[in-house]
């Protein structure tokens, strides 16, 4: 087993750069997931720790060793492929046994490290029949179990689980966790569901437009994401994003008060800041601001609520059942010590418990992780708070679309002041 | 629906039509081989079917067919063996080899162009290169010519089976430890085996009915099957019944092949279409 560790990484095909230098260090028997949208480079950078795509600059090394130069064979790496990739004209056990026989080992040594492998993955039934004879889930299995005959330095997962169903998917996700605490090899995994990611890794890298946004453990990227990106991605459903501004050390958003009188304020000067919250730690709560009920999705053990809040799209997670329904106006308020606030112009989280520097609200120099593209177009046009939210929040590729609240409500129109509120509100 | 429904009558007529366009020579040739010369140029509808055609063009000692027989068989499966190898590494090459896409599309250009010359307009060509290294009159010669003259469409159907084969199956390959060779061995070739089945069985047919260029490379001695029937037609006199008792021999490796591998060829024509 070993450590596997990516230097300043680029790929570059012609004049389209998808990875922008990458730094990811994987500790030895460590279990890192890849997040993050699709084209955003991940499954390119796993391809090129394989040795499958070429590093254009750069240095990846495994155990120790540069294998920048070395042929995938050399890497001692073994990966599993989206579409398992199995061949089709070899049994299981073939399959299985097929890079043993490769490198030349004697035939009862290939049938005992297989049968060794159908144990550990309870393939032993299956050994004889074809992979068209399979189901998902047992393809899935023939395909890791390709991957352990040959007890390699690092595993390599390409999206693994997205072509099964979702049952199916939890039930491999625990699998896959499982194998990998039984067998202990450094897994680099990865994935656009970042629920997989969440639940599986030691550490998540998140990654967009071939560079990584922030890495660090499941809790930690939960509890401090550095930036809205992050924020926005991980956690389920997503965080919701409120424009507001600081005055006098208390949060004012676009169209009203969300806040409180103590100070929430997480830097000294007034400014325009973004505030998020996630769904989960926003409750009914009669102090709170109003807001009315658009969808109510009951999923038995939770139930989630989209509400307008003055205007302000937002997803209420709660854990109990709640009896509201669409059209009601409700009260909602935010757990004060669970707010996350950005910096408008950069994305970047304030003050509280970041890790990262903590700029002012318009500084942008202080991360050197985001695209001076981004950036900029961040910079220009500040207007006002709501179109800086909008701004940031397309920047990050969420888009609020002018929505028409009417359309949500089931029965009756609702309280008219909101609707208005919006129309007079939208820019 | 009223479409679906209708009577299939219509349809079988006019497929039995089609059929019949299809079958009519043949038949005509073969019922040809059994008549007397005089009752086919009489035009006979109904005649006594006699052997003497097929003997003679087979066992006379006038005859060269079994020898024309023998040589279109030894010319035909040694330039399908060669036409197809080349086609199988050239095609994999193409596709999986990362050449930079123009040089894949040139020479993709070039087969197919080389492939539309009518072989007659390169005929004199191939005789006076044949002449300059020897190889006139040889087997050599017209089994290198006849794979060179395949190796456009062969180089074509393989690319299409080549591509069909998923590229994470060659990389999981890679991944496995295999070499380019091996991937080729024991990945690409399992799966392609009913491409390279219906790619043989038409360059084996088109070997098998070439004529313009066996007849300019060969003599009396190598001479193939196209061109002994063709040599029915003297100045003097057309051999009508012994030309249609030759042909109707001539059919007979086609036919066998196309019923024994006609799974293949349909499986292999569809397979690129389909997808």
């Amino acid at each position: 087993m070993a450590g596997v560790t990516i230097e300043n990484v680029r790929k570059s095909y012609g004049a389209v750069e998808v990875l922008r230098g990458v730094d990811v260090q994987v500790e030895n028997s460590e279990f890192v997931a890849l997040v993050g949208p699709s084209g955003c480079g991940k499954s390119t950078l796993l391809r090129m720790i394989a040795g499958l795509e070429g590093i254009s600059s750069g240095e990846i090394g495994i155990g120790g060793r540069v294998v920048n130069n070395v042929p995938p064979k050399q890497r001692d790496v073994a990966m599993v492929f989206q579409s398992y990739a199995l061949y089709p004209h070899m049994t299981v056990a073939k399959n299985m046994g097929f890079s043993l026989k490769l490198a030349g080992l004697p035939a009862d040594e290939i049938a005992q490290r297989v049968s060794r492998a159908a144990e550990i993955l309870d393939l032993r039934p299956l050994l004889d029949r074809l992979p068209k004879q399979l189901s998902g889930g047992q393809r899935q299995r023939v395909a890791m179990g390709r991957a352990i005959v040959r007890d390699p330095q690092v595993f390599l997962f390409d999206e693994p689980l997205s072509n099964l169903d979702a049952k199916l998917r939890v039930s491999m996700r625990a699998e896959i966790k499982a194998l990998h605490q039984r067998l202990k090899t450094t897994t680099v995994y990865v994935t656009h569901d970042q629920v997989e990611a969440m639940t599986m890794a030691d550490k998540i890298v998140v990654m967009r437009d071939g560079l990584v946004e922030q890495q660090g453990s499941p809790l930690e990227l939960y509890d401090r994401p550095r930036n809205m990106f992050v924020a926005g991605f991980i956690g389920s459903p997503s965080m919701n994003f409120i424009g507001g501004t600081i005055k006098k050390r208390r949060f004012v958003s676009g169209n009203g008060l969300l806040g409180h009188d103590t100070d929430i304020s997480p830097m000294a000067g007034d400014g325009a800041v973004i505030l998020g919250v996630r769904p989960e730690h926003l409750s009914i709560d009669t102090s709170g601001i109003e807001a009315t009920v658009l969808v109510v999705e009951q999923t038995g053990s939770e139930t989630t609520v989209l509400l307008d809040a003055g205007g302000t799209r937002m997803t209420l997670l709660a854990r109990e059942r709640l009896t509201t329904v669409p059209g009601e106006t409700v009260r909602i308020a935010p757990d004060y010590s669970r707010l996350h606030f950005f910096d408008p112009a950069s994305g970047l989280r304030l003050g509280g418990d970041s890790d990262v520097d903590e700029p002012g609200p318009s500084d942008t120099k202080g991360n050197t992780s985001m695209a001076p593209a981004r950036r900029t177009s961040l910079k220009n046009g500040r207007t006002g708070p709501r179109k800086k939210l909008s701004q940031a929040l397309e920047a990050i590729g969420i888009r609020q679309d002018r929505y028409r609240p009417e359309l949500y409500y089931m029965r009756g129109p609702g309280p008219k002041t909101h609707a208005k509120s919006v129309g007079a509100d939208s820019p | 629906m009223n479409g679906r429904t209708r009577s299939p009558v219509p349809l079988h007529i006019v497929l039995a039509i089609c059929a019949a366009i299809v079958i009519a020579p043949i038949v005509w040739t073969v019922a040809a081989g059994f008549r007397t010369q005089i009752s086919l140029l009489m035009g006979e509808v109904l005649f006594t079917p006699v052997w003497s055609n097929f003997s003679e063009v087979l066992w006379s000692k006038t005859s060269d067919f079994l020898l024309n027989y023998r040589n279109s068989i030894i010319v035909g499966v040694l330039s399908t063996i060669l036409c197809v190898v080349v086609a199988t590494l050239c095609a994999f090459s193409l596709n999986r080899l990362r050449w930079p896409s123009w040089v894949a599309h040139i020479f993709l250009a070039w087969t197919m162009i080389f492939h539309m010359i009518p072989p007659v307009a390169l005929a004199s060509a191939w005789f006076s290169m044949a002449r300059t290294v020897g190889l006139e009159n040889t087997f050599t010669g017209l089994i290198l010519a006849h794979a060179t003259l395949n190796l456009p469409m062969a180089i074509w159907l393989m690319a299409v089976f080549v591509r069909e084969v998923p590229k994470e199956l060659e990389e999981a390959a890679i991944m496995d430890g295999a070499s380019t060779p091996r991937v080729l061995w024991h990945v690409i070739l399992p799966l392609i085996t009913p491409g390279v089945a219906a790619t043989s069985i038409l360059t084996f047919i088109f070997s098998w009915n070439e004529f313009a260029v066996a007849l300019t490379l060969t003599m009396k001695q190598t001479a193939t099957v196209p061109v002994a029937i063709a040599k029915f037609a003297q100045d003097f006199e057309i051999q009508y019944t012994q030309m249609a008792a030759s042909a109707a021999l001539a059919m007979l490796p086609a036919l066998i092949v196309l019923l024994v591998a006609q799974r293949y060829i349909v499986k292999g024509l569809t397979q690129g279409a389909v997808k």
